[in-house]
C-alpha cells in the first residue's frame, strides 16, 4: 500500500429498489462517488430519503449495491465472498455506528461482555479481550462501573460511546456513523463529536460521517459531500461548502442550521425558490 | 381442536392480565399449585397414601372418607393414589412432546425469518398444511398407522404442535431480526449460524417461554384426550384421560367421583399453567 492510496475509495456507486410490478423502481442511489484519505474524515449530508442511509449500508455490506465499486485500502469489496475468512477481513475494513444506540445493543451482554465478543471472534485469547476491552471502555470514558452494566442501565450518550467502542473493537481502517449522534441532545451530541475526533487523531481511523445536520458534520469533517434525491450534488471542503455553498440545495441546507443571525423566514424562501427550480 | 385454542387463550388471558396488573394473589395461588402438583409426581411413592394398583373388590366405588381421601374406582383402587401417581405421565409427556415440538419448530420459524425468501414460503406452506387438518385428526391418523401408545401418542402430538411454535417463533424473530443489533452483529462478521443460535434466539426466549407454558397446559389436554379415547395411555396406567374414561362406567352407576378427581386435576393444572404461562410471558417481555 503507497501511503497516497485512499482509505476509502467508491466509484459509480447505485442502488435502486423495485416498489412492485409496473411501477418505475426507486434509485435510492445514483452514481456516488468520493475518496477519503487515511484518517480523514468524510460527511456525507442530505435529507431523508436522500439516499445518504443506503450509501452507509452499502459501505459496511449490509445492502448490496447494484453497480459501483466500493475499495478498502486499495482492496475491492466483493460482497459474495464467503467464508470465515473473508468474513471478519470486511468486518475490519469498515465497521457501523448506528442511530438507536439502544436497539443497537444484545440487552443481554454487559458492556465489557458485547466488546469480549467482537474481541475474540477477531482472535484475541480471553484474557487479551478482557484487557482489551477495558482499555476501549476507557477510551471511550466508560468506567468499570459501565462495564458491569447491560444497555438498558445505561445512558444515551454511555450507550452510543459503548456501541463506539464496539465498531473500534474489531480495529477497522474505516469508521462508518449513520445519524450516530441524531437521536442524543444537544450537549451529549458535542462529547461524542469531541470523542470521535480525538479517536481519529489517537488512532488514525477514517470516518465517514452521515448526518442530516450539517452543523454536526461541520464540526468533524475535513470534507463534506451532499446528497439530494440519491445523487452527490456538491463535494469539497467542509468549510467551503459550508461558507460559501454553490449548489443551491446546499445553500438552503446551510440557511436551515440555526445559529446567530438565523432567519427563518429566509428558509422557506430558499426552500420555495429551490422546489421552484428542481421543478424544471 | 390443537391449533386454534392456544392464540385465543393467550389473547384473552393477557387482556385480563393487564386490567388486573401482574403479579397477584391469582399467580401465586397458581405457580404454588403446579409446584405442589410437580413435588407430588416426584416423590410420588411417598405422597401417595396407598399402592394405585392394589385392587380391593370388596371396596369398589368407596366415597371420599378416612380410608380413601377421594375415594375409590370401579376396582377397589384408591383414587388419590392414582391421580397422584398419573401426575408422573401425564405431565412428563406434555414436556416431552413440547420438547420435542419447540425443538423442531423454533428451529423452523428461525430459519424462515432469517433466510426469508423460497425456504419461507416453503415453510409457510407446510405449516398451513398442517393447520388444514384439525390437528386432532392428525394425530389419530399417525396412531393409526403406528399403532396406540404413550410413545406414538407423544411424538404424534409434538409433530402437531410444531407448525404453531413455527410460526409464533418465525413472528418473534421478523420483529427481532429488524432490530440493528442484529445488523451490527453481521457487521461484525459474525456468521448467520451463530447469531441465530448464539444471540437470536436467546433474545427471543423470554417471548417464547411464555407461549411455551401456555402451550403445555394445551399438550397435557390434547394428551388427556388421546388417553380418553383409548390410543395413549393404556391399563393399568393412571393418566389423567385414562382415569376420565375408566370412571365412566362410574358416571352412569350415578357415582361421580372416579371421573370428576382427574377431570378436575387435569382442568386445575391446565388453568394454572395458562396463568402462570401469560403472567410469565408479560413479565419478561417488560423486562425488556
Amino acid at each position: 500500500m503507497t501511503p497516497k492510496e485512499p482509505a476509502l475509495s467508491v466509484s459509480g456507486l447505485r442502488r435502486a429498489f423495485p416498489m412492485g410490478r409496473g411501477l418505475p423502481e426507486l434509485v435510492a442511489v445514483d452514481d456516488v462517488s468520493f475518496e477519503l484519505a487515511p484518517g480523514g474524515s468524510l460527511g456525507v449530508v442530505g435529507e431523508s430519503g436522500s439516499g445518504k442511509s443506503t450509501v452507509a449500508r452499502m459501505l459496511v455490506g449490509l445492502e448490496r449495491a447494484d453497480a459501483g465499486e466500493i475499495r478498502v485500502a486499495g482492496r475491492a469489496r466483493g460482497v459474495r465472498e464467503r467464508g470465515r475468512a473473508a468474513r471478519l477481513r470486511r468486518a475490519r475494513e469498515v465497521q457501523l455506528v448506528f442511530q438507536n444506540p439502544l436497539e443497537s445493543l444484545d440487552r443481554r451482554l454487559t458492556a465489557a461482555q458485547c466488546l469480549c465478543h467482537v474481541l475474540r471472534l477477531h482472535g484475541a485469547d480471553r484474557a487479551g479481550a478482557d484487557r482489551r476491552a477495558l482499555e476501549l471502555l476507557e477510551q471511550v470514558g466508560l468506567g468499570a462501573r459501565e462495564a458491569e452494566a447491560r444497555p438498558h442501565r445505561l445512558s444515551g450518550g454511555q450507550r452510543q460511546r459503548l456501541a463506539i467502542a464496539r465498531a473500534l473493537a474489531a480495529d477497522p481502517s474505516v469508521l462508518v456513523l449513520d445519524e450516530a449522534v441524531s437521536a442524543l441532545d444537544v450537549s451529549v451530541q458535542a462529547q461524542i463529536l469531541r470523542l470521535l475526533s480525538r479517536i481519529r487523531e489517537e488512532s488514525g481511523v477514517s470516518l465517514v460521517f452521515v448526518s442530516h445536520d450539517l452543523a454536526v458534520v461541520g464540526q468533524v469533517t475535513d470534507e463534506v459531500l451532499v446528497m439530494y434525491r440519491g445523487r452527490a450534488v456538491e463535494h469539497g471542503p467542509t468549510r467551503r461548502v459550508l461558507r460559501e455553498p454553490e449548489h443551491p440545495y446546499t445553500r438552503m441546507l446551510a440557511s436551515s442550521v440555526p445559529g446567530p443571525g438565523w432567519d427563518p423566514a429566509e428558509v422557506v424562501r430558499l426552500r420555495a425558490e429551490f422546489a421552484a427550480a428542481s421543478e424544471v | 381442536m390443537t391449533a386454534q385454542t392456544p392464540t385465543s387463550a393467550v389473547t384473552a388471558n393477557t387482556t385480563r392480565a393487564g386490567a388486573r396488573g401482574s403479579g397477584g394473589v391469582v399467580l401465586w395461588t397458581s405457580a404454588g399449585f403446579l409446584v405442589t402438583v410437580v413435588l407430588a409426581a416426584v416423590f410420588a411413592p411417598l405422597v401417595a397414601p396407598a399402592d394405585p394398583n392394589a385392587i380391593d373388590f370388596g371396596d369398589i366405588w368407596a366415597p371420599p372418607g378416612a380410608d380413601h381421601w377421594l375415594g375409590t374406582d370401579q376396582m377397589g383402587r384408591d383414587l388419590l393414589s392414582r391421580v397422584v401417581h398419573g401426575a408422573r405421565e401425564s405431565l412428563l409427556g406434555p414436556l416431552l412432546l413440547l420438547l420435542l415440538a419447540s425443538v423442531l419448530g423454533v428451529a423452523m420459524g428461525t430459519l424462515a425469518a432469517w433466510r426469508r425468501g423460497w425456504v419461507d414460503v416453503l415453510l409457510a406452506r407446510v405449516t398451513d398444511v398442517m393447520y388444514a387438518f384439525p390437528g386432532l385428526l392428525f394425530v389419530v391418523l399417525v396412531i393409526a398407522v403406528f399403532g396406540s401408545g404413550m410413545t406414538t401418542a407423544v411424538v404424534a402430538l409434538g409433530l402437531a404442535f410444531t407448525p404453531i411454535i413455527a410460526k409464533f417463533t418465525r413472528s418473534v424473530a421478523l420483529a427481532e431480526c429488524a432490530k440493528p443489533y442484529i445488523d451490527a452483529y453481521r457487521v461484525q462478521g459474525v456468521s448467520g449460524l451463530v447469531i441465530c443460535l448464539r444471540y437470536l434466539i436467546p433474545n427471543m426466549a423470554p417471548a417464547l417461554l411464555g407461549y411455551l407454558v401456555v402451550l403445555f397446559g394445551e399438550g397435557l389436554m390434547s394428551l388427556a384426550t388421546l388417553s380418553f379415547l383409548g390410543f395413549g395411555a393404556q391399563p393399568p396406567s393412571s393418566e389423567w384421560g385414562l382415569m376420565v374414561q375408566e370412571g365412566q362406567s362410574a358416571l352412569i352407576q350415578g357415582v361421580l367421583w372416579p371421573a370428576l378427581v382427574p377431570g378436575a386435576a387435569i382442568a386445575l393444572v391446565v388453568v394454572a399453567f395458562n396463568i402462570v404461562g401469560v403472567r410469565v410471558a408479560d413479565r419478561l417481555n417488560s423486562r425488556r
